[in-house]
């Protein structure tokens, strides 16, 4: 039930996330490099929601997957295991992801 | 096997959502290298976004539209009574994907095309 | 008009299996002659006693009750006992029948439906009713009757559950069939323990492994809507101590009318 429900919440979080992104990131023109996204980068308001895009997408992404493997009644009985690999790996990314969008910073 | 508009929707649904899931981790690894500096992501960055990758996007840009449409049916699903709709929903789904990702694939295209 | 009532010869297709010789199912057909009003069992009866004694198929009371002739015919799970054969033919004036898919075939049409019944029986299908028993009826309104009644028109003839894409990668699922039956019980004012049965369908192989594929749906020959009270119970097992709390504070009028 808490997969399902991890997977609802940030599929509708997505939802919102996902069309902010699209927009302002791949709006025309197409070409991005690092000092583009540094003019909006700067200000904490968008590494706040950059950051909370990340946590959403890691659940949806993993939750998603689990419940792909799962479905396998192979991989069904090591489900708590995967579980825990599943943490593992978003934590990790979480943590690499936050990283990456705190690096976003004005070259001193 | 038990084929019908239900079951190829969540085939789609799996193969997007499995691509995107490969996606999101190759995306952290490359906007990553921002952890090394401005120089180092312009060159990862720039070795993206070649002709090749630009065809990669579109079908990106397909599985993300698809995924996100068959998403948002499963919502309506869910908090109101309309199964008996759901031949409709699906067809909905499948035009609605097609057309945006017609519309968001021909700039890309274009671009691709002028440099 | 005569043309309809002509009878004409159809080719049945039959998927044949027999554990003994054969190593994988293969098919055979046979030659029937359409006689007007034949439904897809007739046309089996036909083969069985007149040319091929040999083809196995389940059924039993050929007025599409006892679910015992659920098979796979042109490619969708139905009863062969209220299906029209002229309906099935196809334009190259063929009908194909196999067995469930998704489910071990023990012979021809004859599939293994173990899990089927475990399921089943998993979900605790019959009613627990409450402590202090009515004198004399309990009393439900309309409307509650109104919620339970299609789901107790389940024959059990398995076309929903071996449908299921998810059944076909994990018979640990409880499956469309047994879910039915759970919301039924779920939603009976007479039943004591909805918390209870809410709890065994919402672990991880429950209402939460279904994909919302809607083959249980197409598949059912009485017209059910088994994801219809899948989204059912999804929702009430988020909030299962509040209905078990309204199902006990409701357990206390059940003796008396219905106000109007």
């Amino acid at each position: 039930m808490r997969t399902f429900q991890m997977q609802r919440y940030s599929a509708i979080a997505l939802l919102v996330f996902l069309t902010i992104h699209m927009i302002v990131v791949h709006y025309p023109p197409f070409h991005i490099d690092f000092g583009i996204i540094l003019e909006r980068m700067e200000s904490p308001v968008w590494k706040v929601i950059d950051i909370a895009f990340l946590f959403f997408v890691l659940m949806h992404a993993l939750t998603g997957a689990y419940m792909v493997i799962t479905d396998f009644e192979s991989a069904f009985n090591y489900r708590k295991g995967l579980a825990w690999a599943a943490i593992v790996i978003g934590v990790a990314a979480f943590f690499y992801g936050s990283a990456t969008i705190w690096a976003f910073q004005p070259p001193v | 096997m038990y084929t019908s508009t239900g079951f190829i929707s969540w085939l789609l649904r799996r193969i997007s959502g499995i691509a995107l899931v490969l996606y999101l981790f190759m995306h952290l690894w490359v906007i990553g290298s921002a952890n090394s500096g401005p120089e180092v992501f312009d060159a990862r960055l720039n070795a993206v976004q070649t002709p090749l990758f630009k065809l990669f996007e579109i079908a990106l840009l397909a599985a993300v539209v698809y995924h996100a449409f068959d998403g948002i049916r499963l919502l309506i699903v869910h908090y109101f009574d309309v199964t008996e709709y759901r031949k409709s929903l699906f067809y909905a789904v499948f035009a609605v994907a097609a057309i945006l990702t017609i519309a968001g694939g021909v700039p890309i295209l274009l671009f691709m095309l002028n440099g | 008009m005569s043309n309809n009532n002509a009878q004409r010869t159809v080719t049945v297709r039959i998927q044949r299996f027999n554990p003994d010789t054969d190593k994988k199912p293969y098919m055979q057909d046979y030659q029937v002659e359409m006689k007007p009003g034949m439904t897809v069992l007739d046309a089996l009866h036909e083969i069985k006693t007149h040319q091929d004694g040999t083809v196995t198929y389940r059924r039993s009371c050929r007025h599409a009750i006892c679910g015992s002739c659920a098979m796979h015919i042109n490619g969708r799970n139905t009863l062969a006992c209220n299906t029209p054969l002229k309906n099935e033919v196809t334009h190259k004036n063929t009908v194909t029948i196999g067995p469930l898919p998704y489910l071990p075939v023990i012979k021809d049409m004859v599939v293994d439906r173990t899990t089927f019944w475990e399921e089943y029986l998993r979900v605790k299908p019959w009613l627990i009713p409450p402590d202090d028993i009515p004198e004399k009826e309990f009393r439900m309104s309309q409307d509650e009757v109104k919620a339970l009644h299609d789901a107790e028109t389940c024959i059990m003839c398995g076309a929903c559950y071996s449908s299921c894409a998810v059944i076909g990668l994990n018979k640990k699922y409880i499956g469309p069939h047994a879910l039915l039956k759970s919301f039924m019980r779920v939603l009976d004012p007479r039943d004591s323990s909805p918390a209870e049965r809410l709890e065994e369908v919402s672990g991880a192989d429950g209402v939460y492994r279904c994909h919302t594929i809607f083959n249980c749906i197409d598949a059912c020959p009485k017209g059910l809507n088994p994801t219809q009270a899948i989204e059912t119970l999804r929702k009430l097992a988020q909030k299962r101590q509040k209905l078990e709390e309204a199902r006990r504070e409701r357990q206390k009028h059940l003796n008396e009318p219905i106000p109007a």
